[in-house]
């Protein structure tokens, strides 16, 4: 769940570990009640500062996503459906918005995306 | 919130192409402080000050609390050092080393490094003659970590070594700050690494510190802004300009340290705009920041 964390993208480490769980939960891969792993162990994992672990599980835990308890760990809470579909949403508008600035870089225009997406993506129903 | 490591006016001169000029440097108790610079800007030298083992001609530096170099044994008994050349004893074993470098330290933790012993897979009568380059790294950082220190002082701990054995190297040590919620101070300049576990850069250039700030602001002040309808003068602008290029007939591409998102303004008082604003990772601030101080101090000089 929390490979290819990239430390030279311009989100933050902690945004990126944030991001990976708040899609895990999204997607009903994470449940109710499930641990993550501590935070020593995911800095380890990941070789990275264990503060910037700590920061990622209290916005997910401020958010509403994961319990932090005194000594136990942090746990997924407990997520109303309506919630998972916002992070979803949420989630995949992170996506187009990169992908919209990247494209500007390259000197590609909305029209050619759309051209270029509607190409690609499976017939609707 | 004490500092782990002050330092203030700190000067030192080797002949006379090199010397450190009134260095100041402050590293926050609980910190991951990477330490970059190139090749001979005066990392090592500043360590070896710092830990007492050269003496400054003008400065004060206090580490956890000692005045350094009069106090410098007291800071010592609580600092774990990795030195850029391994100091270890060829003759002994891994077991033998351990024994010996335990007895120097009160506060050495056997289950510890018994454990990481384990971890790193050395074997205990392995001679330290016959260990690989990575073994001997392993054991250096396997006595540091084992001392309970409260600051590392890590000189390239990782230079050279494997992907992998750097990879087990750094959890154990990210591990050991959870734990222990010890300062480290880490030269490199595997800048990847720092990125991912500093919390503070200092970049040192020629014998100065020319930036010392959390990592976060590191990353998001330095910028790379394309411009149209750049202004040719370069005067009175809001940021730093670290470098000018032109790409393009009409665009020109400008490397910015303080960057704000107000400053946008400031274009368009000229009549220019900015049409994009990139972020730089850490290796490319770095290089673009050298660039601007080496640019700078010539402009200086003449």
């Amino acid at each position: 769940m929390f490979e290819h964390i990239d430390p030279r993208s311009p989100t933050p480490i902690y945004a990126q570990i944030a991001d990976r769980v708040r899609l895990a939960v999204a997607a009903g891969d994470l449940r109710a009640g499930e641990g993550l792993p501590s935070v020593r162990a995911l800095a380890g994992q990941l070789r990275v500062n264990p503060a910037t672990v700590v920061q990622a599980y209290r916005d997910l835990e401020r958010d509403g996503l994961v319990e932090m308890r005194q000594g136990a760990g942090t746990f997924v809470a407990d997520v109303a459906v309506e919630t998972r579909a916002r992070e979803r949403a949420a989630a995949a508008q992170r996506f187009v918005r990169q992908m919209l600035t990247e494209a500007a870089r390259l000197g590609l225009s909305p029209t050619d995306l759309r051209l270029a997406l509607e190409r690609d993506l499976p017939e609707s129903k | 919130m004490s500092d782990a490591i002050k330092i203030r006016n700190l000067a030192w001169r080797a002949g006379r192409d090199f010397a450190i000029r009134d260095l100041a440097m402050t590293v926050p108790t609980g910190a991951i402080y990477g330490f970059l610079g190139p090749n001979g800007s005066g990392k090592t030298t500043t360590i070896r000050l710092m830990l007492g083992m050269q003496q400054a001609s003008d400065g004060s530096i206090e580490v956890l609390g000692h005045s350094v170099p009069r106090q410098a044994h007291k800071a010592l008994a609580r600092i774990g050092y990795v030195p850029e050349r391994l100091h270890l004893y060829q003759g002994l074993t891994v077991e033998e080393s351990v024994r010996y470098h335990r007895a120097f330290f009160p506060t050495f933790d056997a289950t510890e490094a018994e454990r990481l012993r384990k971890r790193f897979g050395l074997r205990e009568d392995a001679l330290v003659a016959k260990l690989s380059k990575g073994e001997a790294g392993k054991l250096m950082m396997l006595l540091a970590l084992s001392q309970r220190a409260e600051l590392l002082v890590l000189d390239e701990p990782t230079d050279g070594l494997d992907p992998v054995i750097r990879r087990e190297v750094l959890s154990a040590l990210v591990e050991y700050v959870d734990g222990a919620k010890a300062t480290v101070f880490i030269s490199s300049h595997l800048v990847h690494e720092q990125e991912r576990i500093c919390d503070w850069i200092g970049v040192m250039d020629g014998g100065r510190l020319i930036a010392e700030l959390p990592m976060q602001e590191f990353r998001s002040g330095i910028k790379r802004l394309r411009v149209h309808k750049a202004p040719v003068s370069r005067d009175a602008t809001p940021f730093a300009l670290l470098s000018r290029e032109t790409p393009t007939q009409h665009l020109e591409e400008w490397v910015v340290r303080g960057w704000q998102p107000e400053m946008q303004e400031w274009f368009a008082r000229v009549g220019a705009e900015v049409r994009d604003v990139q972020d730089l990772d850490l290796e490319e601030s770095f290089v673009e920041l050298l660039r601007g101080s080496r640019v700078a101090t010539t402009t200086e000089t003449r």
